[in-house]
């Protein structure tokens, strides 16, 4: 009894054992590993992509795909810029400026989201296909209003927004962990979040239920995008300016940390605490081999195997329940 | 041309599901040359004969014989190897590939010399159009199979299956998607396949075709073989009694009557090629049943009711108060429900778990200001599991492990939690067994004591016969009669859903 029992919870957690292990052997090989400041330093790298992954794990669940979160950074990073650049000129004061900027990067963030969820349920579109266009389509129009050239207006202070510290936690590792607390809540305990698994596991017997299935289609997408918004506006503040070729291919990153979580891209299936799992783990992995000097190639080469026995783990674990 | 007589036979035929006894020891014995029709209501067992015999599934007991020949089929493959096929319902066609190639479908003839791998297409058309020659059917080859109706189709499929050369071929319902004078032609095939010394077994439930294409009639009932007659002997009203046997119709409780004030008038609903200007009202805690066969637009018309499909005019007025429905949220809102009738597809999240699928269709209910708490939801859930004396161990395991009957009663309870006060079941009893059936008939009882008004459809006519204060006739679209069970017999019931006499209004 004990025993299966200690074997359910082996086979459950073991992302979490393997990255336990995974740290140990770290902590041994590389003395550089365990020590606090190293350890917010990976927190606070993987929080960039880290914020946007929780919401593509929303958007998986519902059986979506968001594909234009890459482009999506550089694009809010360049808006932010470029609008506070312009309202400036316009006479309006620095800070205010800012603040202003950044408030319609974010609506802006969500409505493209919520663009990809109409395109998605008024004509059909995959969101595949939209967020594809819009995967180009952003990063051409990042180009378009800082005309190729890095945008500059930022003063010192705001580089508080990813590179300044809280309570000696970097601040983006804040939104990060903040994030992960909304989401890990809305996904769990709350009447949307269930709405969620029941769209992404059966779309007809969701609607036949009264759910609104284009509304949490859409909500989910935007909610995405506008955490994208958010990861950009932290960028943007890390390097100080706002860049066009910023975060390219991070759509990939993100979506691979979501499946080592164990989200299925069939929809209907994933934890947001899977996501984090993935997110760290990820981090870990590259923090890890930086300070054990294996070349970049080599760590692409373990993100990819990574990515495939995460997967194999899950669906053997799964196989195992059915029988 | 007299082709040799070959004899299909089955002796004592078993087949036990956990649960259910599907067939109880069926002796049949089919000859070639002439066409065997197998009839039953649902439940019968027709089907798992057919799938015994094209050897999808085993039988628990029992063999079958060919000219004599005792034959084991351990698979779909085993009884293609020995000429026995199946045409199904469903058709199977690639659409995208032309009619020769669905017919050689997985043997398209290869290139001499080329190692194999080049197909050789003037084989294909040769052997596919020899194939349709010695059929008498005209079809372009060279047509995809997306372009051809569905009667043409079904002649592709049929043809399919002839390549083979079959000793047994098995049509299972092959009409129910056909117009008349397409079902005209397929009996001319199905004569001629018959003159080729091929055994053939004909599965309906259409009782008028019986006299035109059967020579035989095969009648099984609840698993058990009613008995074999020749067509010449058969009457309508010996095989309805065949069919329903002297089934004990368990009457509804007296007290149970609906009360005099209308909850719903359903005013000139139609929807193209649908249903057409159905009017019809419902009282409430009445259970109203609405009797036609499948394609007669009665599952149509209860999706439109609740907005899953909104109707193109008419509308609806609920005490008094007229409605357009447009969408399930809507009329959920207005304490419409609907069960569908395909719950794996329709009604359930398969993947979630039952707690999680007993609670969506009232989430906004269970969830104050927006959360949900497991304590909340186990309240409820736990009151389901003890009304509808659901069978589950776990409710936080996937509904996928449930049975057939209690996955049905967790669609009901699902829309229970909804405080509904009309509910539209459709088919609310397909594919469960007999104890859930009638713990099903409880609770549609029992709702109606509570003033729950029901629109009930379903293919099993008695079913309604049972359950039901009212029935509707629904045929080609339209309402077409209406009865009230204690003054209608069963047969004269079926008859009228078959269109051979008129209900009185």
């Amino acid at each position: 009894m004990t025993q299966t029992r200690f074997r359910t919870w082996l086979s459950e957690g073991i992302l979490e054992i393997i990255l336990i292990l995974f740290c140990v052997a770290l902590s041994f090989m590389a003395p550089g590993f365990l020590t606090a400041e190293n350890l917010l330093n990976v927190l606070r790298n993987v929080s960039m992509q880290g914020v946007i992954a929780f919401g593509m794990t929303m958007v998986i669940i519902a059986g979506e795909i968001d594909l234009s979160v890459g482009s999506a950074v550089a694009f809010a990073g360049c808006l932010t810029a470029f609008l506070t650049q312009a309202l400036v000129g316009a006479g309006v004061g620095l800070p205010l400026a800012i603040a202003l900027a950044i408030l319609m990067t974010l609506g802006v963030g969500f409505l493209i989201g919520a663009f990809t969820g109409f395109m998605r349920t008024r004509y059909q579109v995959p969101s595949f296909i939209t967020t594809l266009a819009l995967l180009t389509g952003l990063s051409g129009a990042a180009e378009l209003i800082t005309n190729g050239f890095p945008l500059t207006p930022f003063p010192s202070w705001y580089n508080f927004l990813g590179g300044g510290y809280l309570l000696a936690v970097p601040f983006p590792a804040l939104i990060f962990l903040l994030t992960f607390g909304a989401l890990q809540f809305l996904m769990n305990y709350t009447a949307f979040g269930r709405s969620v698994y029941a769209v992404g596991g059966n779309a007809e017997a969701a609607r036949l239920s009264g759910i609104n299935v284009k509304r949490v289609k859409t909500l989910v997408l935007g909610t995405t995008s506008f955490l994208a918004a958010i990861s950009g506006i932290m960028v943007s503040s890390e390097i100080m300016s706002g860049t066009a070729t910023t975060a390219k291919g991070w759509e990939l990153d993100v979506i691979a940390a979501v499946i080592i979580g164990g989200t299925s891209l069939m929809g209907g299936v994933g934890r947001i605490w899977g996501t984090m799992i993935g997110v760290v783990f990820l981090g870990v992995i590259m923090n890890g081999m930086t300070l054990l000097n294996v070349s970049e190639y080599w760590q692409h080469v373990v993100r990819g195997a990574l990515i495939l026995v995460a997967v194999l783990l899950n669906l053997l674990q799964k196989g195992k329940e059915q029988r | 041309m007299d082709a040799p007589v070959h004899r299909l036979e089955t002796v004592s035929l078993r087949k036990e599901y956990p649960g259910t006894l599907a067939l109880n020891d069926v002796s049949l014995s089919f000859e070639s040359g002439n066409v065997h029709a197998l009839i039953g209501k649902n439940g019968a067992g027709k089907s798992t004969i057919v799938k015994i015999l094209a050897g999808a599934v085993q039988p628990t007991r029992g063999t079958m014989m060919l000219d004599g020949e005792q034959v084991q089929l351990r698979s779909p493959a085993d009884a293609l190897q020995r000429g026995i096929i199946a045409v199904h319902q469903e058709l199977s066609l690639v659409p995208e590939l032309s009619v020769a190639e669905n017919i050689l479908l997985g043997r398209l003839p290869m290139r001499q010399g080329w190692g194999q791998f080049i197909i050789d297409w003037k084989a294909v058309f040769e052997e596919a159009g020899e194939v349709l020659r010695s059929l008498d059917i005209e079809l372009d080859l060279r047509a995809r199979a997306s372009t051809l109706g569905v009667a043409q189709q079904q002649v592709v499929e049929i043809a399919k299956a002839m390549s083979y050369h079959p000793s047994v071929l098995i049509l299972d319902e092959p009409t129910s998607a056909l117009a008349q004078h397409e079902t005209e032609r397929l009996f001319d095939l199905v004569r001629k396949l018959a003159g080729q010394g091929v055994i053939l077994l004909y599965i309906t439930h259409r009782l008028q075709e019986l006299q035109r294409i059967a020579d035989t009639v095969t009648v099984l009932r609840n698993g058990s073989l009613v008995g074999t007659i020749d067509i010449a002997d058969a009457t309508p009203s010996t095989i309805v009694q065949m069919m329903f046997g002297q089934d004990l119709q368990k009457a509804r409780p007296a007290e149970l009557v609906a009360r005099e004030e209308s909850f719903l008038e359903v005013r000139n609903l139609s929807k193209r090629c649908a249903f057409q200007d159905v009017s019809f009202a419902v009282k409430r805690g009445e259970i109203l049943g609405i009797a036609g066969l499948l394609g007669s637009g009665r599952t149509e018309l209860l999706r439109a009711i609740f907005g899953a499909d909104p109707p193109d005019e008419g509308e609806l007025v609920l005490e008094g108060v007229s409605v357009r429905p447009t969408s399930p949220e809507q009329m959920k809102r207005l304490g419409v429900a609907l069960t569908p009738e395909n719950r794996k597809e329709q009604g359930l999240v398969l993947l979630l778990s039952t707690r999680v699928n007993l609670c969506l269709a009232s989430l906004d209910r269970i969830a104050t200001h927006g959360f949900l708490t497991r304590l909340r939801e186990r309240v409820i859930v736990d009151r389901n599991i003890r009304e509808l004396d659901i069978a589950v161990a776990n409710v936080d395991a996937p509904i996928t492990y449930l049975s057939g009957g209690s996955q049905q009663k967790v669609v009901v309870g699902k829309w229970l939690n909804t405080q509904p006060r009309l509910m539209l079941l459709d088919e609310p009893t397909r594919g469960i067994d007999l104890q859930a059936k009638q713990q099903m008939f409880q609770l549609i009882w029992e709702m109606s004591k509570r003033g729950i008004s029901s629109i009930v459809v379903s293919s099993e006519l008695e079913e309604l016969l049972d359950l039901c204060h009212r029935i509707l006739i629904m045929r080609q679209g339209q309402i077409v009669g209406e009865v009230r069970p204690q003054e209608l017999s069963l047969d004269t019931l079926f008859a009228v859903c078959m269109g051979e006499q008129e209900a009185e209004r």
